[in-house]
């Protein structure tokens, strides 16, 4: 008896597939994306050249931040545009007429939008500004090195508890939230993508804008606790904070999941 | 064998298909004919599993197409009027999407491709509508299904490819297969295809091998004019008639006066098939 849900092997031979489609059609243009910051490092230099009549200086950290935010959003976007083919009549019917179970296609999707194209566009903008940073003395830090200062800001600004531990805790729990806050972002545009057949991206931020004018009024109904917490006492502050990212990381993780479930349920019901 | 059972399928408050029965068995290339807008690739894409139906049931061979198992999927090969224009070389593209069909033949590919003179390593959404048809028919036959659906696999296609096409269906589909193909064209294939399917506004006005259609109606193509004859159509050299077969006698259908015959007397050929 075969398993019709999960096979190893032809889950296996289905990821490679699919990992070569993406690989033509996608790949490349997250690692193009990626490369947004070695374009704006060359216009930024040309540009300072000219104005400053010959003077060499390479774009600050902040700057490249902005590009580097703004090379994500992009990429973001992008992701409507990976599977969205799915919701073509030619290209979705082939698709879902390919041998393999919904389980298996949809574990591959989040694979690919998930892990590789993220891996993709880091990689590539990353290695750009670090190579970067090596070879021009006029730009001070590379963005990977800027990471972990801008999570001990965010730490520092926070609770004013200065000890190790607590910063190492800080940092794990920063990165956990940010991790499910990025698959959230990816998933809602990934599921947007294949559940819209035109106007992808303006459907995702319509949605956005409903939810945008719902959610105030939805929480305005919330009881809210009035018990004031004292950033005075180091260890109530700390046991706060916890809690505090506690909660969120696992709202988080719940609502990365319902996007994935929505993911999932969309391919099983899709019909052409 | 696919068996289809009292099977109803609607677009919104519009229906398609109304009780629907009937079974098609492997070895066999029918032949799905219809007017524009009876539900022919509807048929088609419900008989696959890409449309799920209203009411009723279809069983590809115990199974449900709409439950799309991969066991099923990869007996099963959907080719629809319209074929996507995939990035990748027509090589590339066997290699890489044959692997998930079991029983894919490259070798088998390569042989259709050029049997259809297509040049393997040309870019697939490079190629004319034609040339890409061609590729993907040939793809289809070399994943060796056992059940193909096939819409409208002729159009688009030039003179001498619609022969290769007749060639390449019986040359590369199995003896057991089953080939559903709907078509305008019924010239085209008419050489292939036994038995007929003819669709109607939500029903099925005949289902028949041509054995059985020329046992019950008599295709008369001389110049005696038959008043009680179902369908009439003058041609250069005398006349093509249909006419209920009463004396026993054998002719060769043709498929367009059939057709014909069957939209002009609905109920005077289903009295005679059932």
């Amino acid at each position: 008896m075969k398993n019709e849900v999960f096979n190893f092997q032809r889950f296996w031979n289905y990821f490679k597939y699919d990992f070569t489609q993406m690989w033509r059609a996608h790949v490349k243009a997250a690692v193009g994306i990626g490369l947004m910051g070695l374009i704006f490092y060359f216009l930024y230099n040309t540009f300072h050249l000219i104005l400053s009549k010959g003077d060499w200086q390479g774009p600050s950290l902040n700057a490249r931040l902005f590009v580097f935010g703004l090379a994500g959003f992009a990429l973001t976007l992008y992701v409507t545009r990976i599977y969205g083919y799915l919701t073509d009549r030619r290209k979705g019917s082939a698709w879902l007429m390919n041998p393999a179970s919904t389980f298996e296609k949809w574990a591959s999707m989040l694979i690919m939008t998930l892990i590789v194209i993220p891996c993709a566009f880091l990689g590539s903008s990353l290695l750009v500004d670090s190579v970067i940073t090596l070879a021009d003395p006029t730009v001070d830090k590379s963005i990977i090195s800027s990471f972990q200062n801008i999570i001990k800001d965010i730490n520092e600004n926070l609770v004013s508890v200065n000890n190790d531990y607590m910063t190492t805790w800080s940092i794990g729990a920063f990165t956990g939230i940010g991790i499910a806050a990025e698959c959230i972002e990816l998933l809602y545009f990934l599921l947007c993508g294949i559940t819209f057949r035109k106007y992808k991206i303006l459907g995702a931020f319509g949605i956005i804008l409903g939810l945008s004018f719902i959610a105030p009024l939805v929480v305005s109904f919330m009881p809210i606790g009035s018990n004031a917490i004292s950033f005075d006492d180091p260890a109530a502050a700390e046991q706060y904070f916890r809690h505090i990212m506690t909660t969120a990381t696992i709202i988080a993780w719940a609502i990365a999941a319902c996007l994935a479930g929505g993911v999932f349920w969309r391919l099983k019901t899709l019909k052409h | 064998m696919i068996s289809i059972k009292n099977l109803s399928f609607s677009y919104g408050s519009k229906p398609v298909l109304k009780n629907i029965s009937m079974d098609i068995k492997g070895g066999n290339i029918y032949g799905l004919l219809g007017e524009n807008g009876v539900g022919k690739t509807t048929l088609l894409t419900l008989l696959c599993g890409l449309k799920k139906p209203l009411s009723g049931t279809i069983e590809t061979d115990g199974r449900a197409p709409y439950d799309r198992q991969p066991s099923l999927l990869e007996e099963q090969f959907y080719l629809p009027d319209e074929v996507a224009p995939m990035h990748s070389k027509a090589d590339a593209f066997g290699r890489e999407t044959g692997r998930l069909w079991k029983k894919y033949d490259h070798v088998k590919y390569l042989n259709a491709l050029k049997d259809f003179e297509i040049d393997p390593f040309q870019w697939m959404d490079r190629m004319s509508a034609g040339q890409l048809k061609k590729t993907w028919i040939s793809f289809a036959l070399a994943c060796n299904a056992r059940h193909y659906f096939m819409d409208e696999p002729t159009n688009g296609l030039d003179i001498p490819s619609k022969s290769q096409f007749r060639s390449a269906i019986t040359k590369y589909t199995a003896e057991d297969a089953a080939v559903v193909i709907s078509t305008h064209q019924v010239r085209d294939l008419e050489e292939i295809i036994d038995p007929i399917i003819i669709l109607d506004k939500e029903d099925v006005l005949l289902c028949a091998s041509l054995q059985t259609i020329s046992e019950k109606l008599y295709f008369d193509y001389g110049s005696e004019i038959h008043p009680e004859a179902l369908y009439l159509e003058r041609t250069p050299g005398g006349a093509i008639q249909v006419y209920p077969n009463t004396s026993g006698e054998e002719s060769k259908v043709n498929m367009e006066a059939l057709f014909n015959a069957v939209h002009a007397h609905k109920d005077i050929v289903k009295a005679l098939f059932q």
